[in-house]
C-alpha cells in the first residue's frame, strides 16, 4: 500500500514540465520579432503610372498641367525652360488658374531620376498630390 | 517534523504560476510574427534623390534599387529586366500586401525607373513609392 503511494507520487512530480527553459526561448523570439518589426523605413514619394491599356488621352492631357523633362534634364513647362527652383511656383501659378488639374509628368527615357523626384517634390509642394509619370515618346 | 511541513508549504506558495504569463507571450509572439514584413533589401546603397515632401508609405517591402549604372538590384542580387519580374512575383507573393519601392540612384536614367514601375503594376502592385530622403 505505501509503495503504491509513493509510485502516484513520484509520476506525479514527473508530469510537472519547466517551463522556465521555453519562456526564456519565446521571450527571446518575442524581442527578436519586436526588433525587427518596424526596421527599415524608406521614405519616399508616391506614384502613379497610368495604366499601359489606357493611356493619357489628348483631352486629360491638355486639362494636365504638363511638365516636360528632356533628355538633357532640361524642365519644359508651357514650352519654356525652367529653372529646377522655379518648378513649384510655376505649378502653383497654374494650379490656383484652375485647381482640379492633375500634373503630367513627361520624362525623357534619358533624364536622370533626380529630375523627376525633384519635379514630383515640387508638384507636391504646390500642394497637386495627384501626379502621372508619362514616358515621352 | 512539523516544522518540516510548514517548510515546504511555504516552498510551494513561493513558486509563481508561469502559465498564464506564457500565454499572453505567446500570445504577442505569434502576433508580432504575422505582422512582422519581412524586409530583403536591395543589397546596394544608392544615392537618392532628396525631397522635401518624402514620407513613409504604410507597407513598403519590395525594394528594387536602380544604380548609377543602370543596374537592378534586389534581394543583395543585380538582375535585369527580364530576371526582375519573378522576383518580384515570388515576393509579392509571400507578401501580398505589401507595396514596391523604388530605390532610383540620382543618376539612374528614367527609362529604367519607370520600366521598374510598369513590371510592379504588371505583377499587380498598385503602391509604387519613390524613394527619396528628407533634406
Amino acid at each position: 500500500m505505501k509503495k503504491h503511494i509513493t509510485n502516484i507520487r513520484v509520476e506525479n512530480e514527473e508530469n510537472e514540465i519547466n517551463l522556465t527553459p521555453m519562456l526564456d526561448v519565446v521571450f527571446i523570439m518575442l524581442i527578436f520579432f519586436i526588433v525587427t518589426a518596424s526596421f527599415l523605413r524608406e521614405a519616399g514619394l508616391d506614384t502613379n503610372r497610368p495604366d499601359q491599356d489606357q493611356p493619357v488621352t489628348t483631352q486629360d492631357e491638355e486639362g494636365a498641367i504638363l511638365v516636360i523633362v528632356d533628355e538633357t534634364d532640361d524642365i519644359w513647362i508651357d514650352n519654356r525652360i525652367i529653372d529646377p527652383r522655379a518648378v513649384r511656383p510655376n505649378i502653383q501659378r497654374l494650379h490656383a488658374e484652375n485647381p482640379d488639374r492633375p500634373v503630367v509628368v513627361q520624362v525623357s527615357a534619358s533624364s536622370r531620376a533626380e529630375t523627376l523626384v525633384t519635379v514630383m517634390d515640387a508638384s507636391r509642394q504646390a500642394d497637386v498630390y495627384d501626379i502621372s509619370i508619362a514616358e515621352a515618346p | 517534523m512539523r516544522d518540516s511541513v510548514s517548510e515546504s508549504m511555504a516552498e510551494e506558495e513561493a513558486e509563481i504560476n508561469l502559465t498564464p504569463m506564457l500565454d499572453v507571450v505567446f500570445i504577442m509572439l505569434i502576433f508580432f510574427i504575422v505582422t512582422a514584413v519581412f524586409v530583403k533589401e536591395p543589397g546596394i546603397l544608392v544615392d537618392r534623390p532628396q525631397a522635401v515632401t518624402a514620407e513613409i508609405p504604410e507597407g513598403g517591402s519590395i525594394f528594387i534599387a536602380v544604380s548609377a549604372n543602370n543596374e537592378y538590384w534586389i534581394d543583395q542580387r543585380s538582375v535585369d529586366l527580364a530576371g526582375l519580374k519573378p522576383i518580384v512575383e515570388r515576393m509579392h507573393r509571400e507578401t501580398p500586401e505589401g507595396g514596391v519601392v523604388i530605390q532610383a540612384d540620382n543618376e539612374a536614367q528614367n527609362e529604367y525607373v519607370i520600366a521598374a514601375m510598369d513590371l510592379a503594376k504588371e505583377v499587380g502592385i498598385e503602391e509604387v513609392t519613390l524613394a527619396a530622403v528628407v533634406p
